[in-house]
């Protein structure tokens, strides 16, 4: 079913309500409009606001650090370094090797030392800039290929994970061998709404937090453990969440914040700055792939052979996670009899990298797909035939060892972005009006542009992997007519709040329903992230949902004499099958409140084994993306013209949402593909600010064809849904590279594409 | 509503705006006093921003405060304020100096006012004047960037991004500076911009003066991606049929712009400027490789006589300006 049909009925009369409505989101009016509160809005009555010291050094001892001078400026209420820590020093996702504050070493440019609380933000900047560190500066570890011989840089070490897959023959070979070596750059998540929140000291001696954290429940413990204090005197108040495709407001952002407010027992505020901002947050892992993939004389894939060495930056975060999913899915969705992937990720003394949508499967995606368009090339075959040679299918094997149970429709998703009509020629318009690689008023110049087509295949998996525990709470109460759900899983944009309000529409046939706010009162729900919230927090609002029917209905069934299942709800009336019944849902209430609890816990998975095999993976999801771009070959400026999307959707449960969340994705995979590195300079972050980091503008966002969503039924899945919004983001930059490889027939092996890798010379 | 909507801990600025308490919305955003007893907050004293009538007031007013700093769109000034790098005690804001928001013609030049934003000269009226000018106007940024920022503050940022200034050394435009008294003095914008001149306290940039030259003017400019951002290098090319001249100067790939003079010599000196300005495909080429190896030489020899070698970047630079100016030639021409 493609959107545009969707979109058809929707405006034809299709319920504005339930599942498969475009139901707007409820804070649209709110943000147009400009009046919706963000956590940087945020104010309490007496509150002081903090700023964070940060290091100017990549690596560095710390001999002293003085902060008397901070202290005795006038309106300063607290400084505080690491020795104010009272519980455990180091904090961290899977493994704690965070310090707080950095107390003997610096580790990457930007690590907090001190932090301080004042009446004005400004004096709180000028005390921090107050506190005198002394620094022995130590060489800084930068390449991630010198990490392994490197001193180590922390107690744990610098190897962060190894992950050996093997899988097959090793000593098969094809008669066609291609080699490539890729890179890719550090994407930051730049989240438009810089970090902000606020923490309120409890008269119980606990802290508050205001803030848009994404997981509440693993930053109200990390928090409680820093302070030393159980986890019920830590509450964390999810409000005011500015867009997020990464974690946000994560401990590191936290953790100084409560310290302060635990200290002056006042309210503290501190709204990070961009500079701040691109410094205090973790990053897309900067990779390095080495590929060799062996095909026979047709280009099907007879072995793999690859290296992937992820730079962790200075602390581990999710890198383990982000280096399993690089591993388990080097070869992309394509059939490998023989595998063999060797992974690393490493310390070193670059900024932390972590969580970002499709971590660790993004970047391979780019590197296999750079190698399927070498193979193509070396068998001077047509790119997508030989991608349509070795598709994956349910019922395949991954390198893994996991066999591919659920939906895997590659070959339907190529075929369809194969088959879609290509974008049309500005015949008709004049030359000037031509929106040429440069953009308008540009220095383009029809006569040295070239138009380049590539597709891209990748896959992701949904949910946490390896044996994490994956379950969600929600509760659904039902009262005067209005369903309201409680659950923790935070909306930050990626319309959860939305999905349950139509789920509990749907199942209890009601218009009015409400979505709580989310605070770490109510039980987990987990993070926010790998499309969970789609998959297991709805899963348990449907449940909650059902077993209020439940109650509502089955007192009216036994009055009748019928089985509950006969009985309907629709638009706030409840009728029986022959509708002898009919009746009104708060009549059926007749006052009372229903409430119902339920969770969701998707089938376990295991761990990968030393030789990088197990069921690792509770869902997949998979997109075809077929890019079309015209390259200034003079001097290689690129312009995604247009990216046709198939993708592997399972159920479109809001086709609305889910086209904005595909685009968004695909948006961002420009971003990746063209312009978005943070780059370093020996481990200096240079330019954090938006000037020197080039996000894609509305010029730069491609048109979006949505060729095919693909509805076939994951049953394992709640409603069969899988989330949108990963998928693309890893696909499209591969897409794009591809598209720049067709039309300047360079190799393109590089991400973002340098403008002189997209210049054809002539010579 | 929102998710957050329903349970509000605590108020918010925009709140607290709209029930009404009027005081607050005017102040910076402080609890009154800490803790402590002693606060360094206090509401921006009102004398702190002067905003003259007329530039002779400016000059009056910096002369008054000598810390003072002159601010006109402030989309250099205020980010610098932002980020904390810059603290100004006072501002005189130049946004009422009604007279130098326009210009006026004097004897074949136009006498621009350093107040004119970018988004004034991206006007055809405007165009049909100095289309280079008004060209480099049209891409300095996104629309809210080209509403505030100012042709003066262009020349005072004098960031080597800059996309007016280009413009300017290619025009030879001269820049009138206020000084006290009245006083006035005339100054090469190559020169305030290379260091020769400098802009003397108490002084401040009244307008620039452009010779209407009423031939093609073009600018181009490359950067990293499809909608605005800054240059990563940028030329100017104008013609003047008068003096049987092509003027191009060379932006953001050094801290000023710069001239090749000899490449212009040289293709003047190809031009038919009697037979509609007719050259040889070949020459616009050549020139264009002139202009870039006058801007981005190539490095001199090591000391044992080899040959050194541009790093790829530079390189792609070096191409870069090369494709630029040849298209800015070619389009002049056509």
């Amino acid at each position: 079913m493609s959107y545009d049909t969707v979109a058809v009925d929707a405006d034809g009369g299709a319920p504005f309500h339930g599942i498969g409505a475009s139901v707007p989101r409820d804070d649209v009016d709110a943000k147009t409009a400009g009046t919706f509160a963000y956590a940087a809005d945020l104010w309490a009555e007496g509150l002081l606001w903090a700023a964070v010291l940060r290091s100017p050094h990549p690596h560095a001892r710390i001999l002293s650090v003085d902060t008397t001078h901070a202290r005795e400026m006038p309106g300063v209420h607290a400084v505080i370094t690491a020795e104010d820590v009272p519980g455990e020093a180091l904090h961290g996702r899977g493994r704690g090797d965070r310090p707080v504050f950095a107390s003997d070493v610096v580790r990457h440019h930007g690590e907090a030392i001190a932090a301080v609380a004042a009446d004005h933000p400004d004096t709180a900047r000028m005390a921090a800039a107050a506190v005198i560190v002394e620094y022995e500066l130590l060489e800084p570890v930068t390449d991630p290929e010198h990490a392994f011989e490197a001193e180590p840089l922390h107690p744990d070490g610098n190897l962060l994970r190894h992950i050996p897959l093997r899988r097959g023959d090793p000593e098969a070979t094809g008669e066609i061998v291609v080699e490539g070596t890729y890179r890719i750059g550090r994407q930051d998540p730049a989240p438009i709404g810089a970090e902000a929140g606020l923490a309120v000291p409890r008269p119980d001696g606990g802290v508050e937090f205001y803030v848009g954290s994404t997981d509440p429940h693993a930053h109200r413990d990390a928090a409680a453990a820093c302070f030393g204090l159980e986890p019920e005197r830590v509450r964390v108040v999810v409000t005011g969440v500015p867009g997020a495709d990464a974690d946000r407001e994560d401990p590191a952002f936290l953790l100084p914040l409560g310290l302060l407010a635990l200290r002056t027992g006042c309210p503290v505020k501190l709204a990070a700055s961009r500079e701040d901002s691109f410094l205090g947050h973790t990053h897309r892992h900067p990779t390095l792939l080495r590929y060799r993939h062996h095909a026979d004389g047709q280009g099907r894939l007879v072995k793999v052979e690859a290296q992937i060495l992820l730079d962790g930056g200075a602390y581990a975060d999710s890198s383990a996670e982000a280096l399993a999913a690089a591993v388990s899915f080097a070869c992309g969705p394509y059939v490998v009899p023989n595998a063999f992937v060797e992974g690393w990720a490493v310390r070193t003394n670059n900024p932390p990298s972590g969580y970002v949508r499709g971590e660790g499967a993004m970047q391979v995606c780019a590197a296999y797909e750079a190698q399927m368009d070498k193979v193509a090339r070396k068998l001077g075959a047509d790119p997508a035939e030989v991608r349509a040679r070795n598709v994956l299918a349910t019922g395949d094997v991954l390198p893994t060892g996991q066999t591919v149970t659920c939906p895997a429709p590659v070959a339907e998703l190529l075929a369809a972005v194969r088959e879609a009509p290509m974008p049309e020629l500005p015949k008709d318009t004049p030359v000037e009006e031509w929106l040429l690689p440069g953009g308008p008023e540009g220095p383009g110049d029809p006569s040295a542009v070239r138009r380049g087509v590539g597709y891209g295949l990748g896959m992701v998996h949904l949910l946490g992997a390896e044996g994490s525990d994956e379950v969600a709470t929600a509760t659904v109460k039902i009262k005067d007519g209005v369903g309201t759900v409680l659950c923790a899983a935070v909306e930050y944009g990626q319309g959860f709040a939305t999905l349950a309000r139509q789920i509990v529409q749907e199942v209890l046939g009601l218009e009015d329903v409400v979505v709580a706010p989310v605070d770490t009162d109510q039980p987990p729900a987990g993070a926010g992230s790998r499309g969970r919230h789609t998959w297991v927090s709805a899963g348990a609002v449907e449940r909650a949902a059902k077993m209020v029917r439940t109650q509502l209905l089955q007192p009216l069934a036994d009055t009748f004499g019928m089985s509950a299942e006969l009985l309907q709800i629709a638009e706030g009336k409840i009728t029986s099958y022959d509708g002898l019944l009919s009746t009104t849902v708060v009549e059926a209430l007749a006052g009372k409140e229903l409430w119902a609890t339920a969770q969701c816990r998707p089938h376990p998975t295991e761990p990968l084994d030393a030789d990088g095999q197990g069921d690792a993976y509770v869902g997949l999801a998979f997109c075809a993306v077929r890019a079309v771009v015209d390259v200034d070959v003079e001097v290689g400026a690129v312009r995604v013209v247009e990216l046709a999307v198939a993708q592997d959707v399972g159920r479109v449960l809001n086709p609305a949402q889910a086209r904005a969340r595909i685009e968004a994705g695909l948006t961002q995979g420009v971003g990746i593909a063209l312009t978005e590195n943070l780059r370093t300079q020996r481990g200096l972050v240079r330019h954090p600010d938006l000037g020197g980091y080039a996000l894609p503008t509305a010029l730069d966002a491609p048109d979006v064809r949505l060729v095919r969503l693909v509805e076939e039924r994951d049953v394992v899945a709640p409603f069969g849904a899988k989330s949108v919004s990963t998928v693309p983001v890893v696909t499209a930059p591969a897409a794009i590279a591809s598209a720049v490889r067709a039309a300047t027939g360079r190799l393109v092996n590089r991400l973002p594409i340098r403008p002189q890798a997209a210049v054809v010379t002539g010579q | 509503m929102c998710q957050s909507c329903h349970v509000r801990p605590v108020s918010t600025y925009r709140t607290a705006i709209r029930r009404g308490t009027g005081t607050r919305r005017f102040q910076a955003g402080g609890s009154g006093k800490g803790q402590a007893g002693l606060t360094t907050h206090t509401p921006h004293a009102p004398q702190a921003v002067t905003l003259p009538a007329s530039l002779d007031e400016a000059v009056d007013a910096l002369a008054a405060t000598p810390t003072a700093v002159p601010v006109a769109g402030g989309t250099d000034l205020m980010a610098a304020v932002n980020s904390g790098r810059l603290r100004p005690s006072a501002l005189v804001g130049l946004g009422r100096i009604a007279e130098i928001r326009g210009w006026q013609y004097q004897d074949g030049h136009a006498l621009l006012g350093a107040g004119l934003t970018h988004a004034r000269m991206g006007r055809p009226d405007f165009a049909a004047l100095i289309p280079g000018l008004a060209a480099a106007a049209r891409t300095a940024g996104p629309p809210q960037i080209r509403n505030a920022g100012t042709l003066g503050g262009n020349i005072a940022s004098a960031a080597p991004t800059g996309d007016a200034l280009p413009v300017l050394a290619a025009l030879e435009a001269t820049v009138i500076v206020a000084g006290p008294g009245g006083a006035r003095r005339e100054v090469p914008v190559s020169h305030l911009l290379a260091g020769v001149e400098m802009l003397r306290g108490g002084e401040l940039i009244g307008y620039v003066r452009v010779p209407l030259l009423h031939a093609p003017q073009v600018f181009l400019k490359a950067t990293g991606r499809t909608g605005p951002g800054r240059a990563t290098a940028s030329v100017a090319l104008v013609l003047d049929p008068a003096r049987r001249s092509v003027r191009c100067a060379v932006g953001a790939v050094a801290p000023m712009p710069l001239r090749p003079l000899e490449a212009e010599q040289w293709i003047a000196g190809l031009i038919d400027w009697d037979d509609n300005r007719a050259l040889v495909p070949d020459a616009v080429t050549a020139f264009g490789d002139y202009v870039a190896a006058a801007c981005i030489p190539d490095p001199a020899p090591a000391e044992d006589g080899s040959v050194q070698q541009l790093p790829p970047a530079v390189l792609h630079l070096r191409r870069t300006v090369a494709a630029l100016a040849r298209r800015a030639l070619g389009r002049a021409l056509s």
